[in-house]
């Protein structure tokens, strides 16, 4: 695959090149970042941590009509999915967590809105210069630059971008920017080399995960989880800000005689998810949710796809309102085992 | 703030046959996080701590623990749940035996006197954020932020929190230890961020929401930290009728939000804790106050003051306002 | 917005008072605009807030609620609940920007036929000056 240079002078042009395709990049919206539309002729800056929310909405929307359906009638009517979308700035973590889920949604059945929607867009990455501080994601399989799930990645050079074409589709997007790159360089490569050392050593958190799946279902009825459970308000903040949390609920929404099927995000850590209707719920408390979030990742996720399901992006660390940090819940599962 | 004496009222209030835990505040894992902390026996008051930085309102865990069916033949655990509370955490309280949430004889409440929290977001914006471990505490009349050894003192306006600037009742209005002085009250700050939007026309505030609902992710956070939020069967888990759809569009995040604020008004207290956990910053708070504001000036009530009172939205007076009414 | 817009107006009304006021101002053939689709419910107290708020994602432009005047009502104090939760309501919605002219309420007794007559004709004169509520339709969305 062929790595080219992009002098920063240069950026602003590249993007205009990508604006023509639909392109979604991280903007300032607030006080957090999170992927917006970019219109043409907008700036786009690539100087930002990691988003708030990370890209899966791309290929898994939070809300998805499955068809449209009139009350009485056999027909269905499915959406249209065939805009292409180019995402610009994912960070190698997101990335990988594509790829993660994806394995889930091709497991016994091929999903079809999330494949169509995986094969129509198309990943830049940028690796990370500044890891967060409460990113782990060389712990858990991946790097700062990990192309995992990648189409195209960027790094950040300085006074220029080194892209390094992953796929096919990042082959195309470098073959119809021609004209704005230059060939790669020794030197380049060498200065790669370093920032990615440099950043690798830049992440502070680890996490030893040795032993944890197969220990996990033998921690089943330890204490821990009720001690690490107590304060959690079972809100969705970590699983809807997790780019591999993946459950989702199918509703039907009828209003008159119009109706849709749609499937929206839906979260291990709320009541309702396990409640059947005859009143019974299969994890009544706290306790058996959070166990499940990690046993979902760090054990069932391993067993059948044979890959945690974490990719160290630090979101749910960043983001619980109270202070539950699966960093700290594994250490306290590993002196358990 | 006293942690000897709020050590020493701790573990003689755990010692005691007839209480569950205790809920506290600790250290966090990292940094400036602050986490709430369940301490059972005297051994584990030595982790309880009472800093600038201890926002959250723990008052939310006494209705949040789920009551799963009994196995036949044992009986509920009917032990006291002891709780540290700030002064608007403390309102949370009375609010819910106002309305039977709790009864008194259920808790004991341990009040600090609170002389304002910060907002974690400016101090980590103003000073960065870090994961080693560092302290904040009051210092005369601002905070003091020891990190690595160094002192740094910090003006009290910087990085208080906006609810403390606003903030009426700093001492706790109901108690049953009381730990250190109760805190000189300070002269609330207008409420700009309200009276900003209050100045907007219609269209305006519209187009405000309409950015800000947009953003909602519908996590519920809101929901599950709020201290007054507590239905068994909240309209928006239940499905016949399906009043809220689960679909995250603007109509229903804001069908949910308006919802959400409606439940509260009258009922609020202002603690604050909605807008602190949403994970894509809606200024939840601005809502709440609003309507907190419009029921005191309106009705002339104020909710979490009087245990005694009869819950805002369960009574009426007959000269109520009616200007609106054709 | 269309020349020929119409406003569609959801009115709910208690079963005691303003239904009967409607009612007489029916039989009386008295006139008034046929925008309003009238719900009846026991009492105004019955009126959840969560009405309104489907009445306007569902398609309705203006909402009405109606009942006894203060003191006449058929469950004793049911309007005055009314009264202090709708008064709530309508300072939110209007704090989150729904035009104030498409929320009403009104006491309407059952001999007030030419009373309804005009809460009807302010509530669609005001719905129509609001214009359509597209804005907060639930199908309006990616539906």
């Amino acid at each position: 695959m062929s790595a080219m240079l992009l002098n920063k002078e240069k950026w602003p042009e590249f993007v205009k090149k990508l604006t023509g395709k639909n392109l979604w990049a991280p903007k300032l919206d607030g006080e957090a970042m999170r992927f917006a539309p970019v219109a043409e002729g907008e700036e786009v800056s690539l100087d930002y941590g990691n988003t708030r929310v990370p890209p899966k909405g791309a290929t898994f929307p939070q809300t998805e009509t499955m068809y449209r359906f009139l009350v009485g009638n056999m027909e269905i009517e499915e959406p249209k999915m065939d805009e292409e979308l180019v995402l610009l700035g994912v960070r190698p973590c997101d990335a990988r967590a594509m790829k993660i889920i994806e394995k889930l949604f091709r497991w016994d059945y091929d999903d079809p809105y999330y494949l169509k929607r995986r094969e129509l867009v198309t990943l830049v990455g940028l690796a990370c210069t500044e890891p967060g501080l409460n990113c782990f994601c060389s712990s858990v399989g991946g790097a700062p630059d990990s192309s995992e799930g990648l189409d195209l990645l960027i790094y950040d050079l300085g006074d220029r971008f080194l892209l390094e074409a992953v796929t096919v589709k990042g082959e195309t997007l470098i073959a119809e920017t021609k004209e704005l790159l230059t060939d790669s360089d020794a030197s380049a490569v060498k200065a790669k080399d370093k920032l990615m050392a440099d950043a690798g050593a830049k992440i502070r958190r680890t996490v030893d995960h040795d032993g944890i799946p197969e220990g996990l279902p033998g921690l089943w009825e330890d204490p821990l989880w009720k001690s690490v459970s107590a304060s959690c308000i079972g809100c969705g903040t970590c699983t809807y800000l997790c780019p591999t949390c993946h459950c989702f609920d199918i509703q039907d929404e009828v209003e008159g005689f119009e109706g849709r099927r749609c499937r929206m995000w839906d979260s291990c850590m709320f009541e309702e998810y396990t409640l059947h209707t005859s009143g019974h719920n299969t994890r009544p408390t706290r306790r058996e949710r959070t166990r499940n979030r990690i046993n979902h990742k760090y054990n069932y996720f391993v067993d059948k796809f044979d890959v945690i399901a974490c990719v160290g992006c630090g979101r749910c660390i960043n983001l619980c309102p109270v202070n539950i940090d699966i960093v700290e819940i594994l250490r306290r599962v590993k002196e358990a085992l | 703030m006293d942690l000897e004496q709020l050590r020493k009222t701790a573990a003689e209030v755990v010692a005691r046959d007839d209480v569950k835990y205790l809920i506290g505040w600790k250290k966090g894992s990292y940094g400036y996080r602050v986490a709430p902390v369940f301490v059972e026996d005297a051994a584990g008051v030595a982790e309880l701590i009472f800093s600038p930085l201890c926002t959250a309102n723990l008052t939310t865990y006494l209705t949040l623990v789920e009551k799963t069916p009994l196995p036949r033949g044992q009986e509920a655990d009917k032990r006291k749940v002891a709780l540290m509370v700030k002064g608007c955490d403390s309102r949370a309280v009375v609010q819910l035996l106002v309305e039977k949430g709790i009864h008194r004889e259920e808790v004991i409440v341990i009040g600090c006197p609170c002389p304002g929290v910060v907002d974690q977001s400016l101090l980590v914006e103003k000073y960065g954020d870090t994961e080693e471990p560092v302290e904040v505490k009051w210092n005369g009349d601002g905070f003091m932020l020891v990190r690595g050894g160094e002192e740094i003192k910090i003006p009290r306006d910087e990085v208080l929190a906006e609810k403390c600037r606003l903030c009426r009742y700093p001492n706790p209005v109901i108690s049953d230890h009381l730990i250190g002085a109760e805190v000189e009250k300070w002269s609330p700050a207008e409420d700009s961020g309200v009276s900003e939007l209050d100045a907007k026309d219609v269209d305006g505030r519209w187009e405000y929401w309409e950015e800000q609902f947009n953003k909602c992710i519908r996590c519920y956070s809101c929901r599950n930290v709020c201290p007054l939020c507590y239905c068994q069967d909240c309209i928006l888990d239940r499905l016949n009728p399906t009043w809220i759809n689960r679909a995250v569009n603007f109509s229903e995040n804001t069908a949910f939000n308006i919802s959400r604020a409606f439940h509260l008004a009258g009922r609020c207290i202002e603690c604050g804790e909605c807008e602190r956990v949403c994970p894509a910053n809606i200024p939840l708070g601005k809502i709440n106050r609003k309507m907190a504001r419009e029921v005191r000036e309106k009705y002339g009530f104020e909710p979490g003051l009087d245990p005694e009172a009869e819950p805002f939205q369960a009574s009426f007076k007959p000269d109520d306002p009616e200007d609106f009414i054709l | 917005m269309s020349d020929n817009y119409e406003p569609n107006i959801v009115a709910f009304l208690c079963n005691w008072c303003s239904y009967a006021g409607a009612d007489l101002a029916g039989t009386s053939r008295v006139q008034y605009p046929a925008n309003i689709q009238v719900i009846r419910v026991m009492c105004s107290g019955r009126v959840n807030p969560l009405y309104v708020m489907n009445a306007l994602q569902q398609g309705a432009d203006g909402v009405l609620v109606s009942g006894c005047h203060p003191g006449d009502c058929h469950y004793m104090e049911g309007n005055f609940y009314a009264r202090r939760r709708l008064g709530m309501l309508k300072d939110l919605m209007e704090f989150v920007g729904v035009d104030p002219k498409r929320f009403h309420m009104s006491w309407v007794s059952a001999s007030e036929g030419h009373k309804w007559k005009e809460v009807v004709e302010k509530t669609v004169e005001d719905a129509r000056e609001a214009g359509p509520f597209e804005g907060f339709r639930r199908r309006q969305i990616d539906w």
